[in-house]
């Protein structure tokens, strides 16, 4: 028995092995197959534009150039898309890394009728320097198609050659002007990054947070900017300000909003059998009593006496907006100045 | 003409107010409140505690309205035919009927005093439903009319025993329920235990000269009274605010302190209670004599003519009285006008 499942378990494993390997031995097979050149495309079915960076030279290490390739390919040609350069690729001469690192690249295509349009967009940066003005190459970049099946190309893989662009590198001192070896000092603190993007930041995002914070102690402030703002009669006597004495319905607001400050600062709604009460909660409106007692006798002829309409004139308003600046004086505490009776 | 009626009929209310004033000291205001309610004419519950003076004010207010006055006094085993007609052995050995309290004066009588009333029984409030509400009465196969009746009643808060609760129709039908209390000034309290004059009650009543008003020209004057003092449509709109939060108070922002207000209310005012309050309203304005209602007129009233009418869960109605007071101070409170 034991013989037995030893040889099962041996079979089993040499089953394994084998898929293993043959799953493995594919997959190479296919990045091969990829990695190995093509033929190349028939002349006549890419048609090429290309926009180069407009100078080649004065170029210094850390600088970034573009390229824009845009590529008309006749049908049935297809790109395919996974042969186009990855980021992060850098280029090889003679087994010697170029310095020329791949860092961007996107592309749009465009399906037409008898053609497809490709537009690549290549950024490339600059890792290298040079004591001297140094020749270098934003490097022809290889992309595949596919396309039908041929004599050449039997699985219709077909291959085309960005065309390279030369430039020239520049050193980044004089040469012979600075010797480093000459100022290699251990006390020497390495030489640190400007900070000056993120002070901005910073101060930037300071501001943003006082300016936050000035708009929350609004908002906590009942919308006022000043202590004294938005109490009752501050606000009443900024509405009362945009009224007009022509208008008799301007009366009856301006009346309703002083009776609305009136039962905000009270606390509950006062009318004349109880504004003593209010003055005995609110002394500081002692002084105006009579004045008070004037607004309310107004008020009764405005809103409840439907035969008596003397009280329906400009003066009215204009008393009332100056008795609306006493309780607002009072509300501050402050002295209110005389106001003739209407 | 109507002008001068106002004005000469102003007189004899503040004639009668200053006479009452004087054998019933420290009570202005429930005197102003029965002085509207009879201009108003409406029927008039007095509360308050034993021995305040509520059956010595209602006895002067009906000496000078003059008029056929009546009393009778709460039972416990008063029947509603008690006071329709009384039956006796005449001296002849048969059997005799003579009219009760309410059919004795006829169509002259002004006021019917029902002292006591929560002492008897419902089947005797149940009659009063119709008598206050229509001014008429079924018996001996006619229908009587008084077209000048007043309803004065009066009940104590204190003794429960042998009492019963006058349901919410009957009390919707008078049109103030006003408390009496004991003045609080130390000269009023000084004088009523120590000044003789008011240690007999028929004697202090009989120093008020009678019949200052003529009851049968009230009727009449009232409706002229309603019809010339005006209500503003924001004096409306406060109106129905107040009646509105008498309903769903919460609704308001109206609390009383210790009742959850969602469960305090089981019905507000009722329309004819609102009708009521502002024709007390609109009687307290011609007494201040103004041609319109001002917001202070409902307030005068809003208490007297409100509390007694708001149906309150039944948890509540031991503190009624209490619980009505900070209710309605709450929604006089809270309401605007404008």
């Amino acid at each position: 028995m034991k013989c037995v499942m030893n040889k099962l378990i041996k079979s089993s494993n040499i089953y394994l092995f084998t898929f293993v390997f043959a799953f493995i031995l594919s997959k190479s097979f296919v990045v091969f197959a990829n990695d190995e050149p093509s033929p190349d495309i028939p002349e006549g079915i890419v048609k090429i534009s290309k926009i180069n960076p407009d100078r080649n030279v004065g170029y210094l290490m850390g600088d970034i150039l573009k390229r824009t390739i845009a590529l008309d390919v006749k049908k049935p040609y297809k790109l395919i898309e996974t042969s186009l350069p990855i980021v992060g690729y850098e280029h090889r001469y003679q087994g010697q890394v170029s310095g020329i690192e791949l860092c961007k690249i996107s592309h749009t295509k465009k399906e037409n009728d008898d053609k497809t349009s490709y537009v690549i967009h290549l950024s490339y940066q600059i890792f290298t320097t040079a004591p001297v003005v140094k020749p270098a190459i934003l490097p022809a970049e290889v992309i595949k198609f596919q396309g039908p099946a041929s004599a050449e190309a039997k699985d219709g893989l077909v291959q085309y050659k960005i065309p390279e662009f030369y430039f020239r590198i520049s050193p980044m001192a004089v040469f012979g002007a600075v010797k480093i070896e000459d100022d290699m000092s251990p006390l020497r603190q390495p030489i640190l990054l400007q900070a000056y993007p993120e002070k901005e930041k910073l101060v930037a995002s300071l501001i943003l947070l006082g300016l936050s914070l000035v708009g929350l102690l609004y908002i906590l402030g009942s919308r006022a900017w000043l202590p004294f703002m938005g109490r009752p009669f501050a606000q009443a006597g900024r509405h009362l300000r945009g009224l007009s004495a022509t208008n008799t319905d301007d009366l009856k607001t301006a009346l309703t909003c002083l009776h609305k400050a009136i039962n905000s600062t009270a606390k509950y709604s006062v009318f004349s059998d109880n504004v003593s009460d209010f003055l005995t909660h609110s002394p500081s409106f002692k002084v105006i009593e009579n004045e008070l007692g004037q607004f309310f006798e107004l008020s009764h002829k405005v809103f409840f006496d439907t035969q008596d309409t003397s009280a329906h004139d400009k003066n009215s308003l204009v008393w009332l907006k100056r008795f609306c600046k006493q309780c607002r004086d009072c509300e501050r505490g402050l002295k209110p100045a005389n106001l003739k009776k209407i | 003409m109507s002008d001068k009626q106002l004005t000469d009929w102003r007189q004899h209310a503040q004639n009668l107010e200053s006479e009452i004033n004087k054998v019933v000291v420290g009570q202005q205001t429930p005197i102003r409140l029965i002085t509207t309610a009879i201009f108003s004419r409406g029927h008039v519950l007095l509360e308050g505690d034993v021995g305040v003076g509520k059956t010595t004010l209602l006895r002067a207010f009906t000496r000078c309205i003059g008029g056929g006055y009546q009393r009778i006094e709460g039972t416990i085993d008063l029947m509603p035919n008690d006071l329709v007609y009384h039956t006796y052995l005449g001296e002849d050995g048969k059997p005799h009927v003579s009219p009760g309290p309410l059919l004795m004066s006829g169509e002259n009588l002004s006021v019917f005093f029902f002292n006591e009333i929560n002492r008897a029984r419902p089947q005797v409030h149940s009659l009063l439903l119709r008598v206050m509400a229509e001014r008429t009465l079924s018996a001996f196969n006619k229908e009587y009319h008084f077209p000048h009746m007043l309803v004065f009643a009066d009940r104590n808060q204190v003794e429960k025993e042998e009492t019963f609760e006058i349901p919410s129709a009957a009390r919707d039908r008078f049109m103030m329920e006003i408390p009496i209390v004991v003045p609080d000034d130390n000269a009023i309290m000084e004088s009523l235990v120590f000044d003789t004059k008011f240690h007999n009650v028929d004697a202090l009543v009989n120093t008020i000269p009678a019949d200052i008003l003529q009851f049968d020209q009230l009727n009449e004057f009232s409706a002229l009274v309603q019809n010339k003092i005006e209500a503003s449509s924001t004096l409306r709109q406060y109106a129905l605010n107040l009646w509105r939060a008498t309903k769903t108070p919460s609704a308001y922002g109206v609390k009383v302190s210790g009742v959850d207000m969602n469960r305090l209310v089981l019905a507000g005012a009722s329309p004819r209670g609102m009708s009521m309050m502002l024709r007390a309203a609109r009687v307290n304005a011609w007494l201040n004599n103004r041609d319109s209602v001002l917001p202070e007129d409902i307030h005068a009233v809003f208490h007297s003519t409100v509390a007694h009418r708001i149906v309150f869960s039944p948890v509540y109605e031991m503190r009624r009285t209490e619980i009505a007071r900070e209710l309605l101070t709450g929604i006089v409170n809270a309401i605007a006008a404008p």
